[in-house]
């Protein structure tokens, strides 16, 4: 790894002072466990990396608000995200992912903001926020801005963040009594990067679909909404036909290339398939309450 | 010497390192950093084939920190013929002129510093006219692009020296086998059948990468290194400076895994030169992205072809294997040869013809890995012979038994087999999986089906090992013997010979780590022929220091049977503490070589490895994803030395070719390798176990081995690739022929199976 | 070149130390290099082999992707750490006796994540021992006999 100079502010807004939005050779470390994965493979060469670290211990919490409202700290380590039982509560299907999210040791120093920065399509938690309707909170040397999860991703490596900017926190607004679920399905080995991730939150009316909010990871440039399988759902009765109506749609919608985890087609077919089954899973999780 | 009551042989002792591993301090070559030493780093070719047009280091040698930078012309001056290999002397220690491979090592940057070493590799600018490339095994045959102008077998093997000064070819060796009249057979044949499958290329990814320290000072090299053959790399190393052996001096320590990819000279040569040329002791250790382009397993391609009779017996087989050795022929010449010979099968097949080819590629060179080719043949004969019996309707197990080999009947090479317990093995796979009684094969999207494989392999030979026993005047013991413990237990194995022998308590026994001054020769720890041969000779050393130990108690007046303590016996016959009794052995089985043309020999091999596999899956016909229920792998091992240890070996070997049947594989797009890197090339974890798993051996005993015992280390992976593919046969009635079994080629041929084919992209 | 340093302290394995660092230098490095420390070793150099892992202020962390930087202030405990003295472990009993190791290269990150597992959860199922050692990786596949060792390791535990 070749050298670097680095910084360790203490407070949030010293940190976003440091950061240059003319400079891509200064980047924020937080749990560092992509940053430095790119560091050794020469992919980043930093010269100067300003540690979140030390920053404001409030940036790590996670908390309901009056209205229900879950708060996650950027700083969040996953693995804290995972055990806490207010994000359980707010949200069950966060701690359901991030069982299967990387390994026990990426998930006890990486943090969400870290996590949804990278810019990394093949993780997952993009696509559950995104199914949830989360927003950050974002701070820069200008000011503050909220930004829907849905609208941070650019491209590869690519979000709306500016150099100079970081994510404060995360907001996951109240469910209700919206229910969701995450399958994610690899096509190597178990531990491999995800070959696609998709996230359902449906609300249901009896045996009738409310609104819907899919999002597909992993398979696609970016995590993204699937609109048109929002659309097979919404109104629907909970039936086979409309399972298979949003598997078809999501095929037909989503935007895939051939890589080693499979080629376009193959990827087409399994996301045809998980798609019917995560809406089919939340059917099968009954009627009893957020999941 | 088989069988009898033994009191250490045959039972399961704990690992002798099992505390220095469990806390973290047990000796491995990468720990090792020696005073005033310089950390290599290697600038590699990112191209598969082209000519080194300059090589621009100016920028790299200006860094503050960097000692030197080494190009291929800069160990010419040192050593006028730096090209080394066991089969040919083909691979240059740094390129000269040409690379034949994407990540071949072209020049090397010396620092004290890692870290610059590592940026300062980075800064140096090579200018190449891209070649066109070779990739397939099958196309090297016949294509236009020569990888190596002219050919230059080591000298070694009399069966290659007819290739030497050969030119415009990429075969490296090719090998015919005949037995009976095959053309005939198929003339007379009620049924004919062809196939042909292919594996992939992979790798061994041991987990503590190569690494060598050379420290080269005078007339004397000393190479601290992560081999699992230090004889051979001292025979090499001082082959390259011209040096005696005795001047050269290889150590290892314990190896965290080998696997094959550690076996003759990987980056010995390379530290050695740079420590020639810097006067100063050098590390050169690689990372796991670096082993891929080092060694790996040859992918291969196997046309074969069987000729069957009105009654189901296999009256003839044709076999052509073509195996894909990349750039440079390492020990690809030998895997063609010695695993060719047993192409046909584990079966009793009067009329077998066989053609064996190794090729050079533009792919990283290949070696041996955990089997020698043999996993690579099981999977295309195991997998022919299952469509053969559903063809003929015939039950797999049931098949496989009127054809098989038994003792006593010529195996193709001619050897008649003894002590080769083929239909005990897969009698023993077929119990297991309860195969008379119903199977569930399942229902709905989630179909289920069943299948076996069984393989076998000859040992290397004739190979020689070489031992010493010494016993101490305080009654403990030491083992000297070049026998490298990467993990296989070997150590543990050593000690309880010893003890045996001797009567001496495991406790009291140690096993140096090898050191070529210190531990005899020894050809190599590969092939599972250790337990055999050093095995033996540790018995034999063992034996002999006994000897001399009872003429010493006869001499100081206690006879055999006064049972005096060893210590006593020493201050009888030294009049103190002190003194040491040494006993020594060399050991090499018999042997008789193959005739040239016809490739027949009546001793091929002191001992047939037999192994089987038993497979139960579950296949997502939505998805193509395949769930393991269960494995059972059986395997004849003779008597096991330590049966925890061998049990944990048979375990890990079917694992080991679990990963390479189902994930791993090597991915060359562009004439560059896309995933040097466990991220991209995937190794199973927890979660890609079966769901069941059951490894076993059957009570048999090697008359000729050590205590009846032999080779244990890679017969678990035998069975596991067509036992796989079978049972995906037997549940959705579709045949994968090509490594690896993917759920996207499972879905596919299911696509294809109901007519509506998935487009390519 | 040589970049910026940083003098850290730290305690390690329940001793106080300080070293000289190279803030680009990651924590298995400077584990080796500055106090002869090779239990945690780097392998994949992804954080997916485990074979570095070494406990931060009592969590599990891949050490050759942590900057050493980070270690200032922290406690810190390696494979070395372990035993009382002598005495070994649980969980390290545990591995030799159910032969859980062949290489051994992997086995000291399976075995302190043996040990955090067995922290937060005294008596885990086989899925709960799957997932929490699944980031961790054996070529030797050594995997049923850790998954008995990891049973073994929580008894052993339990008796005290």
């Amino acid at each position: 790894m070749s050298p670097f100079e680095l910084s360790e502010p203490q407070t949030l807004q010293d940190a976003v002072a440091m950061l240059d939005a003319s400079d891509t050779g200064i980047r924020p470390i937080a749990g560092g466990t992509a940053v430095m994965l790119m560091m050794k493979t020469g992919i980043f060469q930093p010269d100067r990396l300003i540690s979140l670290r030390g920053i404001e211990s409030r940036y790590s919490e996670v908390s309901v608000d009056d209205a229900g409202d879950l708060h996650i700290g950027a700083m969040t380590p996953l693995r804290r995200l995972e055990k806490s039982e207010e994000a359980a509560q707010a949200a069950p299907v966060i701690r359901r992912a991030l069982r299967r999210l990387s390994n026990v040791r990426v998930r006890n120093v990486a943090t969400l903001g870290g996590h949804l920065a990278h810019g990394d399509p093949h993780l997952d938690l993009p696509p559950v926020l995104i199914a949830l309707g989360a927003r950050a909170l974002i701070v820069g040397a200008s000011g503050e801005r909220v930004i829907e999860i849905e609208d941070l991703f650019r491209g590869y490596l690519e979000t709306a963040l500016a150099p100079d900017e970081l994510i404060a926190e995360v907001v996951v607004p109240a469910q209700g009594t919206r229910r969701a679920t995450y399958m994610k399905h690899t096509t190597r080995s178990a531990d491999d990067w995800p070959a696609l991730g998709i996230a359902v939150s449906l609300e249901l009316n009896g045996d009738e679909v409310g609104s819907a909010r899919v999002a597909i990871g992993a398979a696609t440039d970016t995590p993204r909404r699937l609109k048109s399988v929002e659309a097979a759902l919404a109104g629907k009765a909970l039936a086979d036909e409309t399972m298979q109506a949003a598997g078809d749609a999501a095929a037909a919608e989503a935007e895939v290339h051939s890589d080693a985890r499979g080629s376009a087609a193959y990827k087409r077919e399994l996301i045809r398939v998980f798609t019917r089954r995560a809406v089919r899973q939340i059917m099968e999780m009954g009627t009893g309450g957020a999941v | 010497m088989a069988g009898g009551s033994t009191t250490t042989v045959g039972h399961s002792y704990p690992r002798m390192e099992g505390r220095a591993k469990v806390t973290g301090r047990a000796e491995y070559i990468y720990n090792m950093r020696l005073p005033s030493m310089l950390h290599a780093k290697v600038h590699r070719s990112p191209i598969s084939h082209g000519r080194i047009l300059s090589i621009d280091t100016s920028e790299a040698s200006a860094m503050p920190g960097v000692h030197h930078v080494i190009t291929g012309e800069d160990v010419k001056k040192v050593l006028p013929e730096p090209y080394y290999g066991p089969a040919f002397h083909d691979q240059p220690i740094l390129a000269l002129d040409k690379v034949r491979h994407f990540g071949e090592p072209v020049a090397v940057v010396l620092a004290t510093d890692p870290h610059i070493a590592e940026t300062a590799a980075q800064r140096i600018v090579v200018d190449y006219e891209e070649l066109p490339a070779v990739f397939d095994e099958v196309e090297a045959l016949t294509s236009d692009v020569i990888v190596h102008e002219e050919l230059k077998p080591a000298g070694t093997f009399a069966d290659l020296k007819h290739l030497a000064g050969k030119r415009d070819t990429n075969i490296a060796l090719d090998y015919h086998l005949q037995h009976g009249d095959a053309d005939k057979a198929f003339a007379d044949a009620e049924h004919v059948f062809e196939h042909t499958f292919r594996t992939q290329q992979t790798m061994h990814t041991p987990f503590e990468p190569m690494v060598a320290l050379a420290d080269v000072r005078n007339d004397h090299a000393t190479v601290y290194s992560s081999t699992q053959g230090p004889s051979f790399v001292r025979f090499e190393l001082a082959r390259l400076l011209g040096w005696p052996e005795s001047n050269v001096r290889i150590k290892t320590a314990h190896l965290g895994g080998g696997f094959g990819a550690k076996v003759y000279v990987k980056v010995e040569a390379l530290a050695m030169a740079l420590s020639l040329i810097a006067h100063r002791p050098v590390r050169v250790a690689l990372t796991m992205e670096e082993q891929f382009y080092t060694i790996t397993k040859h992918p291969s391609t196997f046309r074969i072809q069987s000729a069957v009779d009105k009654d189901g017996k296999v009256i003839g087989r044709k076999c052509e294997v073509w195996w894909n050795g990349g750039a440079y022929a390492d020990i690809g010449p030998r895997v063609t040869q010695k695993s060719g010979f047993t192409a046909a099968g584990p079966y009793d097949i009067d009329n077998v013809a066989i053609d064996s080819y190794a090729l050079y590629t533009n792919r990283p060179p290949a070696g041996a890995l955990r089997g020698f080719g043999i996993p690579q043949l099981v999977w295309a004969y195991e997998s022919h012979t299952d469509i053969i019996a559903r063809e003929l309707g015939i039950d797999p197990i049931a098949f496989r038994k009127q054809n098989i080999l038994r003792n006593g009947r010529p195996q193709a090479v001619g050897t008649i087999v003894k002590d080769g317990e083929f239909e005990a093995v897969l009698d023993g796979v077929a119990e297991r999986m309860n195969w008379n009684r119903p199977f569930d094969k399942g229902s709905g999207t989630k179909l289920r089906g069943r299948g076996v494989g069984l393989g076998f392999k000859a040992s290397i030979s004739p190979t020689t090992s070489s031992a010493i026993v010494s016993v101490n005047a305080d009654g403990s013991c030491i083992v000297y013997c070049s026998t490298v413990d990467m993990g296989q237990g070997s150590d543990t194995a050593m000690a309880q010979i010893a003890s045996e022998v001797l009567d001496i308590p495991i406790e009291k026994i140690r096993v140096v780590n090898p050191d070529t001054d210190v531990t005899p020769y020894d050809m190599s720890t590969l092939g599972s022929r250790s337990t055999f041969h050093m095995g033996h000779a540790v018995r034999l050393a063992a034996g002999d220091a006994r000897d001399k130990l009872h003429a010493m108690a006869e001499e100081v007046g206690m006879p055999e049977g006064s049972n005096a303590p060893l210590p006593e016996l020493f201050i009888r016959k030294f009049g103190m503490r002190a003194g040491a009794i040494v006993g020594s052995a060399n050991y090499i089985p018999e042997f008789s070589p193959p005739n040239y043309d016809t490739g027949q020999s009546t001793n091929a091999t002191p001992f047939w490895m037999i192994g089987a596999t038993g497979a139960e899956v579950e296949v997502d016909t939505e998805t193509g994803q395949l769930t393991i229920l269960r494995l059972v792998n059986v395997c004849d091992i003779g008597t096991p030395i330590n049966p925890i240890v061998v049990e944990t070996q048979i375990s890990g070997a079917a694992v080991m070719q679990l990963g390479f049947t189902l994930t791993e594989n090597m991915v060359i797009e562009n004439g560059q390798l896309t995933n040097p890197s466990l991220a991209d090339y995937k190794i199973p974890g927890f979660f890609d176990m079966p769901d069941t798993m059951e490894n076993g051996y059957i009570d048999a005993v090697q008359e000729n081995g050590p205590f009846g015992a032999k080779g244990a280390g890679e017969s678990g992976t035998f069975g596991v690739s067509p036992a796989i593919a079978n049972a995906i046969d037997d549940a959705v009635g579709v045949r994968i022929s090509e490594m690896p079994i993917t759920a996207e080629a499972v879905f596919r041929a299911l696509r294809e199976k109901q007519g509506k084919p998935l487009e390519e992209n | 070149m040589g970049g910026q340093k940083k003098t850290i302290g730290f305690t390690l394995n329940g001793r106080r130390v300080a070293a000289d660092i190279g803030v680009h230098q990651n924590l298995t490095e400077v584990l080796q290099e500055e106090f002869g420390l090779f239990g945690a070793r780097e392998s994949c150099g992804q954080g997916l082999c485990g074979c570095c892992t070494v406990l931060v202020n009592g969590i599990a962390v891949t050490s050759c992707l942590s900057l050493a930087a980070f270690a200032d202030g922290a406690d810190i405990t390696t494979i070395e750490g372990i035993a009382d003295g002598e005495t070994l472990s649980a969980e390290q009993d545990a591995f030799i006796e159910t032969g859980a190791l062949q290489c051994g290269y992997c086995t000291p990150g399976f075995i302190l994540m043996t040990k955090q597992l067995l922290d937060e959860n005294p008596d885990p199922d086989d899925d709960a021992i799957m997932h929490y050692l699944s980031g961790n990786l054996c070529r030797c596949g050594a995997y049923p006999e850790i998954l008995k060792a990891v049973k073994l390791a929580a008894q052993k535990r339990k008796a005290g």
